[in-house]
């Protein structure tokens, strides 16, 4: 699974252009040999990927579990979802726009879209119960709003069940894909349960702790800046190894 | 002479670490200097940098009658331009004799207390600017809740939060109308500041007539209403009065507005994310969000991490920080909702701010560098008796502001509640 995913994330055209959405059940199903067939016939089509869908791996689903345990209601308190599945309930008032950005229509609806910016990554989500989210009546209190006179829930209904909320997006430092694989859900899994565990007063230090350290980072890096005839190794004598 | 010469070699120093100052200042990461300079607009002349700025669409749809009905006319889109005023500001250090004295070999000593002045200097000045930057415009640097003495006890936000020990400050009534400083002919320098827990300061002078609602702005502000740097809640307001730009925002109530959040003095919760995300999305297009950065004080990202759905920094330092591959991921990646978080201890305490920097910029009119006279940089202090004092002294200057062009290309939750512990 994980080579032709990570094929597939790398945005192979598959899919006839102007075809819309086609949601695919598995990474490996695609529509590339038919695409192919098609392109004998009408070679001058372009092939482009407007929404691709993947699910997760058994496997990955079963160590997630076994990593952080499972909720009040039997379900696992992590799990790894791919981008253009994890759909989110957004309503109010849209504004569409054009490729340059140019309104096109406003219209008022309640709309299930990507929930997370980056469509096309892994993301591990860990569940939150619902009172986080306060009562029914304090959730439609402050996620209900007025647009020309209709009351829209801008978040949808109340999550009873409570939800699953992103930790942690699968990508590298200069956000390019990754690979999901067990070890590293699972790590990261691990790495938040591990976290929750310190008391809060010790997270408030360390990022102060952080913050302390990128102004000593400056201060030192500036010094080296300005400092145009360090001696080797600053000055340190050098030592004879035998 | 002894102490001219003494400058002229302090002067010759700082020459040779004159190209450095850019890099130290530079350096992105803070706010201000995340924000870039515009290539399209950074050099600009004493006028005003104008943006034209798309305010309506063109254009008018609709159906007609084919049957010899009237099509009617059309419109065009609708431009009016944003104008941006550059905002001078310095930083003023001095050298005293001591520091020849401080080391032996008094060239090398020299050429240290220079370098070391100008990079501390320099961290001072971008704290400086970048405590601005949370500011509304007006140079507001705190508001006080009560006085006692010659301690201040200042109101979250932004506490003791945006000044700093040995800062010259002004107090000015809470309209912003009357300077009691220059009502009283003195001078009020912060002696000590705790942004931490307290939110106290202490002034080695109190003008007549300071009271409790009274605001603290930062010095060489003048009159009334001052004007200073642009900062985010200049930018990123909700009001539908008031002018943004030189724009009248009763004009533009819909386009010059930012979407905000109102978190009713409530901790922060994925809820509040969302909302605030989604109002983003839905007025720019729901795939717009590539280029968010989810700006706020520690204390948020504290209560982000109270969530427990996140990589906390506790992972770096602590145990399952040993330096694999893994680790590695979580390096920089902190994220809230799939936005990539930039912290600071200067950012408002009871907001989180959702900025598209692509659509910030500055707009320069004198990059950073040495003040100058007649090539001489660093200048005499005078005694009392009008003889030379044994110090030197001088500047960083540099003259820019910030603008957006697109307000409504951001977010903002604010009225949150700190976590406990503040």
């Amino acid at each position: 699974m994980s080579s032709r995913a990570s094929e597939a994330s790398r945005g192979v055209a598959t899919e006839p252009k102007g075809f819309g959405a086609i949601p695919r059940a598995h990474p490996g199903e695609r529509r590339r040999d038919s695409a192919r067939n098609d392109t004998s016939m009408r070679s001058s089509v372009k092939i482009q990927i407007i929404r691709e869908r993947h699910e997760t791996p058994e496997e990955v689903a079963r160590r997630l579990e076994a990593a952080g345990g499972q909720n009040r209601f039997g379900e696992p308190n992590y799990r790894v979802i791919w981008g253009w599945n994890r759909l989110a309930w957004i309503a109010g008032k849209f504004e569409d726009r054009d490729a340059h950005g140019d309104l096109v229509r406003e219209v008022v609806e309640l709309r299930l879209e990507p929930k997370y910016p980056q469509v096309n990554r892994w993301h591990v989500e860990r569940w939150v119960p619902p009172e986080v989210y306060g009562s029914p009546r304090e959730w439609y209190a402050k996620t209900v709003e007025s647009v020309n006179g209709m009351s829209v829930p801008a978040l949808g209904p109340y999550p009873e069940r409570g939800e699953y909320e992103h930790c942690f997006t699968l990508q590298g430092r200069k956000g390019e894909f990754v690979q999901l694989t067990p070890t590293i859900v699972e790590h990261v899994a691990r790495a938040i349960e591990w976290a929750r565990r310190f008391p809060k007063a010790k997270q408030r230090g360390m990022l102060y702790e952080r913050e302390a350290r990128e102004e000593r980072e400056y201060e030192e890096w500036a010094y080296t800046l300005m400092d145009d005839a360090v001696p080797a190794l600053y000055g340190q004598p050098f030592v004879t190894v035998a | 002479m002894p102490a001219q010469a003494n400058a002229n070699v302090i002067a010759l120093q700082l020459e040779k670490v004159r190209d450095k100052v850019p890099l130290l200042y530079e350096r992105d990461d803070i706010l201000l200097t995340m924000i870039q300079q515009r290539g399209d607009v950074e050099k600009i002349s004493s006028r005003n940098l104008r943006l034209p700025l798309q305010v309506n669409p063109g254009g008018k749809a609709g159906s007609y009658n084919a049957d010899g009905g009237d099509l009617g006319r059309g419109s065009g889109t609708a431009y009016d331009v944003a104008q941006v005023s550059p905002i001078f500001f310095r930083f003023a250090i001095e050298i005293t004799k001591l520091v020849e004295y401080a080391t032996t070999g008094r060239d090398r000593a020299i050429e240290n207390a220079a370098k070391r002045e100008v990079a501390n200097g320099m961290k001072q000045f971008r704290s400086f600017l970048d405590k601005l930057i949370q500011t509304a415009g007006n140079g507001v640097l705190g508001t006080i809740s009560s006085v006692s003495g010659t301690t201040f006890t200042m109101t979250v936000p932004y506490g003791a939060a945006l000044v700093y020990p040995g800062q010259t400050i002004q107090i000015y009534d809470t309209t912003l109308t009357t300077n009691r400083n220059v009502a009283a002919s003195v001078t009020t320098n912060v002696v000590t500041a705790d942004p931490i827990s307290t939110q106290q300061i202490t002034v080695d002078n109190v003008p007549t007539g300071t009271i409790a609602t009274d605001v603290i702005v930062h010095d060489g502000l003048s009159g009334a209403q001052p004007v200073s740097l642009y900062g985010i809640k200049y930018h990123q307001n909700n009001a539908t009065t008031g002018t943004w730009l030189n724009l009248n925002r009763t004009t533009y109530p819909i386009q010059l507005a930012t979407p905000r959040v109102n978190a009713g003095n409530a901790a922060l919760t994925p809820a509040n994310v969302r909302l605030a995300i989604n109002k983003v999305r839905k007025s720019l297009g729901i795939n717009h969000l590539s280029k968010l950065i989810a700006y706020m004080a520690v204390e948020q990202e504290h209560a982000w991490e109270n969530l427990g759905i996140t990589v906390s920094s506790i992972i770096k330092e602590g145990g399952s920080g040993n330096g694999n591959d893994l680790d590695l991921l979580f390096t920089g990646r902190k994220t809230m909702s799939g936005i990539p978080i930039k912290s600071s201890v200067n950012a408002d305490q009871t907001r989180v701010d959702f900025l598209d920097l692509a659509h910030w910029g500055r707009a320069v009119l004198k990059d950073i560098d040495f003040y100058e006279v007649n090539g001489n940089t660093v200048f005499p202090i005078y005694g009392a008796s009008g003889g030379l004092a044994a110090s030197y002294i001088f500047y960083f200057d540099t003259a820019f502001q910030l603008w957006s062009d697109s307000p409504r290309s951001g977010a903002y939750i604010d009225t949150l509640a700190r976590p406990s512990g503040y």
